[in-house]
């Protein structure tokens, strides 16, 4: 595959590929560009006479230690909700892919992702309802265990994790099932058929063929985990303050584009170097 | 252990993931058969919810919207993005991973970062707003996730079956169409899926670029920053679910895309 | 790239399409639910003048001035809280109102009318439309007799059940009447700070809305919280146990006003609606139904004599103790904005 495309082929990856490239670049690419601009200028050009380019607003960063801080708190976060996505998700993709046939498997594939064809907002702030003090779960718990139990869930970092893995498992749990489902049965029997035990099996043949997907669901996780703002804010309470907090406030509570784009732009570099540490790590993990 | 055990356990767990995923689900549905205005416990059987978003044409034609604009982004970005994903995986060229860390970006960003940009960008380029302009950042929003996930069922593809297909004088579009296109089906599906349900959430695209009056579902949710929303938009997010569930049984009845060999 | 280009482009459009005189669209940017968008209003408004209203809804002021700022021509009234007025004249987003036209502008006071921030360069920018406070309510069924003091949310037999809003401005305020300075001028920031660092461990959470305040002490979760004096009204309306209070330090006062963008293709029309808006007609049944205080006395005077915005607002000993807001600048806002980051991140 690595040999020089013909020129049919460049033409076909040209067909297949322009069109989204060139979506994102009007749609995405280019607003983000003069988003990065704005991070390099003292005052928004055309509000102001004089503007300057520099590089203050990536060096207030440095100076406050508050978002080094928050943006610690946030990659822990998103580290915390994507390794639970992973070992809640996966298992479940494998007994989606491997365990469950026909009509039954069609209809639970789609159940998993229905759920979010519903508002976000809505369906945090349910997790509200679910998890307050003397909420849903406190009442149906109690009406079930012979002792009372006193839950103090709402409004700690323990429930904006719950609200992100809700919103996240399906990411993982699909993509893990595309790639797991894509394992032929016929290489699992083989290798029962030699002895192998299904621990074995699991480990030596479903996870490596099964990491591309799994990956990219991890991915899906924890890129959007590391910068959001809405699930912290309701769920946690006084502790729901995130990176994603402070580059909102940027936009909505002062008028400072230069600084939240900075900020912006700075989480995004920061979860590039994330995966980019992560991915010899992981491809070594796969050989 | 036993492989009965395994499979018992496992389907146990499955269905607990199920519990957990519809728990809100369930509460949302809940609350709006429940007199207070204040999701307020005990629960007390009313379908008042019901009937002010019946007299609500504010409420029904902004989820009439959201509905359509979601519909049309989930077909153009799931054909793009499949376009897309299958380029990346067959050829091998310079830039390659450059274009595919291109899709982290937009997932990266804030929306709302990303959506002042749309804004400022599309006024400035004449594209203004109206329907056009939010299905435009639509699609560019959910295209990673279409792309991350039909990338995902490609990287398991094996690609002697096309090879094959080829040695016995097919041409591409042939091959695309009865060898890949069936096998990333369930990704496609999924990916469908996502784009789906980035669209119907996505708040500060239609925000910012639909036209005063042309409100979605989201929008009028976030903009009740202020007052609050009632249960009457809890009422039609269950009928909104409700509905999709209809729907996706009746395609899970009639149609294979789980990928059964 | 620059924001300049953006209206002239913009407003040669609109010209073209500028439509007839006599029956208007007019599209009115506010918060929703409040005022504007009341469907009766509207429909009686259309009856009288044969205009019709839309709305589009902004979530905070900054984003109101950005849609101003990006849409030249998209909207005919916007609803500006007066702080932010002299910014949106100086940036030439608002055109000067002629007060003639307004018949209603009679009834209000001076001491709104020519408030320094709605009159820019002796025109007048902004009407004054409706003021309120912000202070606090209390959970009445955790109280035998409301507090005196502001000092109750720092109360430890309230610990943990306490919530403001997640606002840098309003919690720096509540920090200065505290800490017993000048709300649109504090010196001593860092008494300010530590008395905000003091309440953190008192609080449930921050509240963001009406809807979530209410649901939560709906749930009992809360017994004394910050609020906005209309807020309370309507809650208390709703059957909530709450009582709102202006302590013996007392309370911030904010005034909103209408104001009509410079890009307007329908003044006439928009002046119209402000009228409309003020008047004593929309104002007491608005007022029924849970509204803040009217900025036209008039208005204020036509409710019934028990309604919270007469018998509590309309109290002079109340009123002395109103603290209104005064303008703010950016580098303020910021460091307050940074404070208040600093505060929560701390958490």
């Amino acid at each position: 595959m690595a040999d020089a495309l013909h020129p049919a082929d460049r033409a076909r990856l040209a067909v297949f590929l322009t069109p989204a490239y060139l979506w994102l670049t009007l749609a995405v690419f280019l607003p983000l560009s003069a988003m990065l601009f704005f991070s390099f200028v003292t005052d928004m050009p055309g509000d102001v006479d004089q503007w300057f380019v520099t590089l203050s607003n990536y060096g207030e960063f440095l100076r406050n230690p508050t978002y080094a801080s928050l943006m610690w708190k946030s990659l822990k976060l998103a580290f915390t909700v994507t390794i639970l996505c992973i070992l809640i998700g996966y298992p479940c993709a494998l007994v989606l892919a491997k365990s469950v046939k026909g009509r039954t498997r069609e209809a639970l594939f789609l159940m998993v992702i229905l759920p979010f064809w519903s508002n976000s907002l809505v369906r945090i702030f349910s997790w509200a309802i679910v998890l307050r003090g003397n909420g849903v779960l406190e009442k149906a718990l109690n009406a079930v265990l012979p002792f009372e139990v006193k839950l103090k869930l709402l409004f700690t970092t323990d429930a904006v994790v719950i609200g992100l893995v809700h919103s996240y498992l399906p990411y993982v749990i699909l993509t893990s099932y595309l790639a797991l489902q894509a394992v032929s049965d016929d290489l699992i029997d083989a290798a029962r058929s030699m002895g192998a035990s299904s621990l074995t099996i699991l480990w030596r043949i479903l996870l490596p063929l099964s990491l591309p997907g799994l990956l990219a669901g991890a991915v899906l996780v924890f890129v959007p985990v590391v910068g959001s703002f809405m699930e912290p804010r309701i769920l946690g309470g006084r502790m729901g303050t995130y990176y994603g907090t402070v580059i909102e406030d940027q936009f909505v509570a002062v008028y400072n584009w230069p600084l939240g784009a900075a900020l912006s732009f700075i989480l995004l570099a920061v979860v590039l170097v994330v995966l980019a540490l992560a991915s010899p790590v992981l491809r070594k993990a796969k050989t | 252990m036993s492989r009965a055990f395994l499979t018992l356990s496992g389907r146990v767990w499955l269905g607990l993931i199920l519990v957990f995923l519809y728990a809100p689900i369930a509460v949302m549905a809940a609350m709006s058969f429940n007199a207070s205005p204040f999701y307020q416990l005990p629960f007390e059987f009313s379908t008042v919810w019901y009937q002010k978003m019946a007299a609500n044409s504010q409420v029904l034609e902004a989820a009439l919207r959201s509905v359509l604009i979601a519909c049309v982004t989930t077909v153009i970005a799931t054909a793009l993005g499949t376009a897309a994903s299958i380029a990346l995986f067959r050829y091998e060229f310079p830039g390659k991973k450059v274009l595919q860390a291109l899709l982290f970006p937009p997932i990266a960003i804030p929306w709302l970062i990303t959506g002042t940009a749309m804004l400022i960008l599309f006024f400035s380029i004449g594209i203004g707003r109206g329907t056009p302009a939010v299905i435009l950042g639509h699609v560019a929003l959910a295209l990673p996730y279409v792309i991350v996930t039909v990338s995902a069922r490609l990287a398991s593809f094996d690609r002697t079956l096309e090879e094959a297909a080829r040695s016995m004088g097919a041409d591409t579009w042939t091959v695309v169409r009865r060898i890949t296109l069936p096998w990333i089906a369930p990704g496609v599906v999924a990916g469908a899926l996502f784009a789906f349900a980035v669209s119907f959430d996505q708040f500060v695209v239609s925000y910012f670029l639909s036209e005063p009056g042309d409100t979605t579902l989201p929008v009028l949710i976030y903009t009740a920053i202020r007052k609050g929303f009632t249960p009457e938009i809890n009422a039609i997010s269950t009928l909104i679910i409700t509905l999709s569930m209809a729907v996706m049984f009746l395609a899970a009845r009639y149609s294979k895309f789980g990928g059964d060999q | 790239m620059t924001l300049k280009s953006v209206p002239s482009l913009a407003t040669a459009l609109v010209a073209l399409t500028a439509g007839g005189a006599f029956a208007d669209e007019i599209r009115v940017l506010n918060w929703q639910g409040y005022g504007t968008d009341i469907d009766w209003s509207l429909a009686a408004f259309a009856e009288a003048t044969g205009h019709t209203v839309v709305h589009e809804y902004f979530n905070s002021e900054q984003e109101m001035l950005t849609k101003l700022r990006t849409n030249p021509g998209a909207y005919d009234v916007v609803m500006i809280n007066a702080v932010f007025t002299p910014q949106a004249a100086e940036e030439g987003l608002i055109a000067p109102i002629d007060t003639s036209a307004i018949a209603n502008y009679s009834g209000i006071p001076a001491s709104f009318a020519e408030d320094e921030k709605l009159n820019h360069d002796g025109t007048v920018y902004g009407v004054p439309w409706t003021w309120g406070l912000t202070s606090f309510a209390i959970n009445t069924q955790s109280f035998d007799a409301p507090p005196a003091s502001i000092e109750a949310l720092w109360d430890k037999s309230y610990e943990g059940r306490v919530s403001i809003r997640d606002d840098a401005l309003e919690a720096m305020q509540i920090g200065a009447l505290a800490t017993g300075q000048d709300i649109n001028n504090i010196t001593d920031m860092e008494a300010v700070t530590a008395k905000l660092a003091a309440l953190m461990p008192q609080l449930r959470t921050f509240w963001s809305s009406e809807n979530d305040w209410n649901q939560y002490m709906a749930a009992g979760e809360l017994d004394v919280a910050t609020y906005w004096s209309g807020s309370a009204s309507r809650s208390a309306g709703m059957g909530l146990p709450v009582a709102f209070v202006v302590p013996q330090e007392g309370a911030i006062g904010w005034l909103d006003g209408l104001s009509i963008p410079a890009t307007s293709t329908h003044k006439e029309a928009a002046t119209q609606f402000i009228n409309w808006m003020i008047g004593p007609a929309f104002y007491v049944k608005w007022d029924a139904d849970g509204a803040p205080a009217s900025a036209n006395a008039e208005a204020a005077a036509a409710l019934p004599d028990e309604a919270f915005n007469k018998a509590v607002l309309g109290d002079p000993e109340v009123v002395a103790r109103v603290h209104f807001q005064d303008a703010i600048s950016d580098e303020t806002r910021a460091a307050y904005l940074e404070a208040w980051q600093a505060l929560k991140a701390a958490q």
